[in-house]
This record gives C-alpha cells, sequence and structure tokens, in this order.
C-alpha cells in the first residue's frame, strides 16, 4: 500500500516536471529571443524596436542579437538564446543559406518560431510574418512603369541574392513586366547587405553602362536612395524615376522631399506587434495561422505624409 | 635568450609549462573574464554552454592556427575568409551540382585551398610581392571565383550524416567539427614545439637573412606555410558548411580580421618570430567567450561592438606593457 502510494506520488511529481518543461502548457512566456538579420536595415531595426516596446508593455522580456548578415553568426546566437531558456524565438534570418538550422535547433527545444519578413523552405517557422511582397512590388512596378509613360531602359538594384523578400519582389515586379511589354531591363545586380552604398555603386556603374536609362528599381529603400544619389551624379539629360520599397523612416522623409518616387510602405511597427502576439500564442499552445502576410501601401509625394506622421 | 637556453635542456614537462611563458597576460584575462561571467549569469558555467562555445569557435579556431604560421614567419594573410567561401563552394558544386561522393569533394576543395596558397607564397618569395598585398589581391580573386561557381547563388542540403557531424555529439561532448579543430591545434603545437621546421618558422620570423645563412630554405617554407594557411582555410570551410548545412559564396567575410586578432590577443607578435599555438588557444577562446557571454548578458548589439573593440585593444596593450 504504502509502496503503490509513493509510486503514485513519484508518478504525480513526474507529471509536474513534465508539465514545467513543456511550453506548450505554460501559461505566459515571459522571456523571448529575437534573432535579428542586420540591424544596420532600418527596417529589421524598426522591428526590432517595434517587438522591444511591445513585449515590454505585455511584461515581456526581449533579449536581442544582431547577426550582421553573417549566417554563421547567427547560428551561433540562437544557440546562445536558447541556453537563456527562451519561451519563444522570433527569427528573421540572415541571409538564405543557412536559414534552417536555427529553426532546427530551437524545435529541437520544443521552442515555437515566428519567422518574420524571410522563411526557409527547408524548415518553415510556425508561423511566417511578412508583407506581401509579390502583391506590393508589382504595385510598385505598375506605377512607376506609367510614370515612365509604359517604355523604356530599366536596370534593377536587386537585395540579398535568393532571400524571400529579393525573390518575391522580383517576382512581382516580373508581372508587372510581363503586362507592360515596353520596359525593358538592360541590368541587373544583387546586393550583398541591402545598404545604400551598394545601391550608390551598382547604379553608377549600370548607369555608366547604360546612359539612356529611364527607370532605376532599387528593391530596398536604401538601395533606392543610393540609386537616386548615383542618378543625381551621373546628371542625365533624361528624367530618371526611382523606386524603392519598405518605406524606412529616412525614406519616407526623402520621397516627400522629392528624392526619389514611390515605395511600398511596409507596416514595421504592427509587424514586430503581430510577432509577439503570435509568440504568446504559440506558447499557449493556441493555432496561429502558418503564414501571415501583411499588405505594404504604395505611397508616393501625395499620401506620404500620413506614415512620416505616423508608421504604420 | 639566457633564459631559454637554461630552460632549454630541462624536461619536457617543464617545457610544456614554459611554453605557457608568454600567454601568462591573455591566460589571466580568459580566466578572468570566464569568473566574470560566471557570477554575472546562470547559464554560462553550464556543461552545455561550454560546449556551445566550443561549437562556435571551430571555424576561427582551425584558421587560427594556419594564421599562427604565417604570423610567426612575419607575414599576414588576408584571403583566409575568402579561401574559406571558396573551399566551401568547389565542395558544394561538386558534390551537389555534379554529383560527386562528398568526400572526394572534400577532397577537391582542399586541394583548391591549397592552391590559393600556393599562388600567394609564389607571388611573396618569387615575385617579392609583400604579403600584405599578395594575400589582399588572392582575397579578391578567390572571393570573386567563389562568386563565379553558382552566379552567387547558395547552395542547400548536404547528406545527412555530414550536418550530424557538428552536431552529434559523442560520449556526450565531443563532435567531429571540434574533435576535428583540437587535432588541428595539437597537430600544429606538436609541429612548432618539436619539428625542425616548426622551430625553423621563429628563425624566419626573427631574422629571414640570418635563418637564410644558416642553411633554412626561407622560401620553400614560406611557400609552405601559405599553403597550410590555405588548406586550413578550406578546411574551415567544410566545418563551416557542415555546421550550416549549406555554402553561401558571402561566407566568411571579413573572418580574416577576426583570426588575425585571435592570433594577436594569444601574444603572438605581428612582426613574427615570437608567440605559438598555445596563445592562439587562448586567442580563440577569448573571442569565443565574449562573443557568447556578451549575448548571454543580453547586452545590446551595438555596446557588444564597442565591447569587443576595447577587449582586443586592451588585451594587446597590457601584453606589450607587460614585456616592456
Amino acid at each position: 500500500m504504502t509502496v503503490r502510494a509513493r509510486l503514485l506520488g513519484m508518478a504525480a511529481t513526474a507529471t509536474v516536471a513534465l508539465m514545467a518543461l513543456n511550453p506548450a502548457l505554460a501559461e505566459e512566456p515571459d522571456k523571448i529571443g529575437l534573432a535579428v538579420a542586420n540591424l544596420q536595415a532600418n527596417f529589421f531595426n524598426q522591428i526590432k524596436q517595434s517587438v522591444e516596446t511591445y513585449a515590454k508593455e505585455k511584461g515581456i522580456e526581449v533579449i536581442t542579437v544582431d547577426a550582421k548578415g553573417d549566417g554563421a553568426t547567427q547560428v551561433s546566437q540562437v544557440q546562445d538564446l536558447l541556453t537563456q531558456e527562451i519561451d519563444a524565438l522570433i527569427y528573421i534570418p540572415a541571409g538564405a543559406a543557412a536559414a534552417t538550422v536555427p529553426t532546427r535547433l530551437a524545435r529541437d527545444q520544443g521552442i515555437p518560431v515566428i519567422n518574420v519578413d524571410r522563411n526557409a523552405d527547408g524548415e518553415p517557422g510556425d508561423t511566417f510574418i511578412a508583407s506581401d511582397s509579390v502583391t506590393s512590388a508589382y504595385n510598385v512596378c505598375k506605377h512607376i512603369f506609367a510614370q515612365a509613360g509604359g517604355e523604356g531602359e530599366m536596370v534593377i538594384v536587386h537585395g540579398q541574392k535568393g532571400t524571400t523578400p529579393e525573390v518575391d519582389r522580383s517576382k512581382g515586379c516580373k508581372q508587372a513586366m510581363d503586362e507592360t511589354p515596353g520596359i525593358k531591363v538592360v541590368a541587373e545586380q544583387w546586393s550583398q547587405i541591402w545598404s545604400q552604398d551598394e545601391g550608390f555603386q551598382l547604379t553608377q556603374n549600370m548607369l555608366q553602362a547604360h546612359p539612356e536609362v529611364k527607370i532605376v528599381w532599387g528593391q530596398a529603400d536604401a538601395l533606392a536612395l543610393g540609386a537616386a544619389q548615383a542618378v543625381k551624379v551621373a546628371n542625365l539629360p533624361q528624367r530618371i524615376w526611382v523606386a524603392g520599397f519598405d518605406g524606412d523612416t529616412a525614406a519616407l522623409t526623402a520621397l516627400s522631399e522629392g528624392v526619389f518616387d514611390v515605395t511600398a510602405t511596409q507596416q514595421t511597427q504592427y509587424m514586430g506587434r503581430l510577432a509577439v502576439d503570435s509568440a504568446i500564442a504559440l506558447v499557449k499552445g493556441e493555432t496561429v495561422p502558418k503564414e501571415q502576410l501583411l499588405e505594404a501601401t504604395l505611397t508616393t509625394a501625395d499620401n506620404v505624409k500620413q506614415f512620416i506622421d505616423q508608421h504604420p | 635568450m639566457g633564459k631559454s637556453i637554461a630552460t632549454g635542456p630541462a624536461a619536457p614537462s617543464f617545457a610544456a609549462l614554459a611554453s605557457l611563458r608568454g600567454v601568462t597576460g591573455p591566460l589571466l584575462g580568459l580566466v578572468l573574464l570566464c569568473v566574470f561571467l560566471s557570477l554575472a549569469t546562470d547559464s554560462f558555467l553550464t556543461l552545455r554552454n561550454c560546449l556551445n562555445v566550443l561549437d562556435q569557435i571551430t571555424v576561427l579556431g582551425i584558421m587560427a592556427v594556419g594564421m599562427t604560421f604565417v604570423i610567426l614567419i612575419g607575414g599576414i594573410d588576408l584571403a583566409v575568409g575568402s579561401t574559406l567561401a571558396l573551399a566551401m563552394m568547389v565542395m558544394a558544386y561538386l558534390a551537389n551540382e555534379l554529383g560527386l561522393p562528398l568526400p572526394l569533394a572534400i577532397l577537391c576543395a582542399l586541394l583548391i585551398a591549397a592552391v590559393t596558397g600556393l599562388a600567394s607564397g609564389l607571388l611573396i618569395t618569387g615575385f617579392g610581392v609583400p604579403a600584405f598585398i599578395a594575400t589582399l589581391a588572392m582575397m579578391s580573386v578567390a572571393r570573386g571565383l567563389a562568386n563565379m561557381i553558382t552566379d552567387g547563388q547558395q547552395i542547400v542540403g548536404f547528406p545527412p550524416w555530414f550536418n550530424l557531424m557538428a552536431i552529434i555529439r559523442y560520449g556526450g561532448f565531443l563532435t567531429v567539427t571540434v574533435g576535428l579543430m583540437l587535432l588541428v591545434f595539437v597537430a600544429g603545437w606538436l609541429f612548432l614545439r618539436y619539428s625542425t621546421a616548426g622551430r625553423s618558422l621563429y628563425a624566419i620570423g626573427g631574422n629571414a637573412e640570418v635563418a637564410r645563412l644558416a642553411g633554412i630554405n626561407v622560401a620553400l617554407t614560406t611557400i609552405g606555410v601559405y599553403v597550410v594557411s590555405g588548406v586550413l582555410a578550406g578546411l574551415a570551410g567544410v566545418v563551416l558548411a557542415a555546421r550550416l548545412d549549406s555554402a553561401q559564396p558571402s561566407s566568411g567575410f571579413t573572418y580574416e580580421l577576426d583570426t588575425i586578432a585571435a592570433v594577436v590577443i594569444g601574444g603572438t607578435s605581428l612582426s613574427g618570430g615570437a608567440g605559438g599555438i598555445a596563445g592562439t588557444a587562448i586567442g580563440v577562446l577569448i573571442i569565443g567567450v565574449l562573443r557568447n557571454g556578451l549575448n548571454l548578458l543580453g547586452v545590446s548589439p551595438f555596446t557588444q561592438q564597442v565591447v569587443i573593440g576595447v577587449v582586443i585593444a586592451l588585451a594587446v596593450a597590457a601584453e606589450a606593457f607587460r614585456k616592456r
């Protein structure tokens, strides 16, 4: 009898211990890891700030690490986050190649993964939050093509090759091109870290080779700002239209001053909050949609002011 | 000089102990860092975290051994980061695109890495190009070639056993990749300490002309050192590919600077002739522990950059001050 009672007791203790170990049964997360691809990019920095501010309101501690664009660094950093017993991982993969490894590491420990902006095909996150890049890029290109009169030479400064946004934005713009046969892409180049000086250099080289260009598209605002500067320096006779993507804070101001012509403003503040809310839901064991795609608003000098006052 | 003569004929165990001389500064720094992190965080001094740190320093560690040899002879190798990427891409391309068996592809990758080292070595010895420029040129060439192989695309997905080399901990402790790094360190240490060729590196770094007059084939040794540095960078590329289960031509960007920093923090003199593998091991650990510890402390990413810079400066300044 006593043996049986003791066994029962042990079983009860074991169950409690298991419950404590299983995050799906825990109430609320109190620590979230945030692995960012590259904080030099304004877009990621905005998401980081939004996550940190919103989590603080919710009483959740956030530990942020910055991979500076290097996949290997990010794997190490996620290991370190997991050591600190985070309850959920908000994950923006650095580069495309190593994107699966951190998710796999987190899964091994039963920790839910919220992918933001980029997802890994081989190992997708429990949920994926991003802008609907295909549609938004389609809108940006459609708009700039119309501005340029539906015909002319175009050059493209792509983002980092193979990453989700680079692939999707290219796809969206390709759709617009198929509908506008007058547009001819004469050159395209890929940036490594989506930076402004890359945008400047790549565009300068392409303009050198193709002085007839009428449209330049940088797949991120930093690239577009660099491109706009290159256009200015080149001092070519024709009007050159410059398009971007992201709706970075600095870029929106530049847009309102006519530095470049059009962008798509992503809902970075909302993305950050949605990531935290998804983390809470996943930790509680609730179901969250596999993909949560948000619209990025086509932004020109006409409607930019509202986004400068209050970023979505 | 008198001291080294006095310790020369002593028992090997004492010699081994003496080999730590000159690295007491870095070692003290490492110990202090560990003590501080153990007190400041709950998670630092756990077996799991220590194993993580070992995982995280594998690539840096393997490259740093080659770089130690290079710096010992008074040279520098800026090409290691690019060579890493080139070897990684060659391996992945041969295995995944051309269907070669992976072990064979690895061998070819190491061969290519050796060739980059050979080219640097020949430029330096045959044409009198300064090591800084020769390897700077090779850095650019190797990076370009790495990108050309797949037109900048990454290659993802190797046979499972390859990725598992970096994941399964045999005996709950050693992954194949960490084991490989330890092996490289031990081999490097034995080579420098007990082989004639190893000792001749110090002679060349001390004074190449005197070394030549003493009958050392300086040119051949120099070429050999750059080949070894290239091969080890290639090996690091293979290890990194295993760890990431993918290969990317932008991998290893600025790793040459981390590697040089680790070697110099470990007390090896940039002007050559003084230093060793034990110090480099400590230098690599300092960088690894520091990065890991700052993450565990939850230090903001921007502050981390400042702290790492300050620690590098302090470590080297302290050692220089102590020697005076």
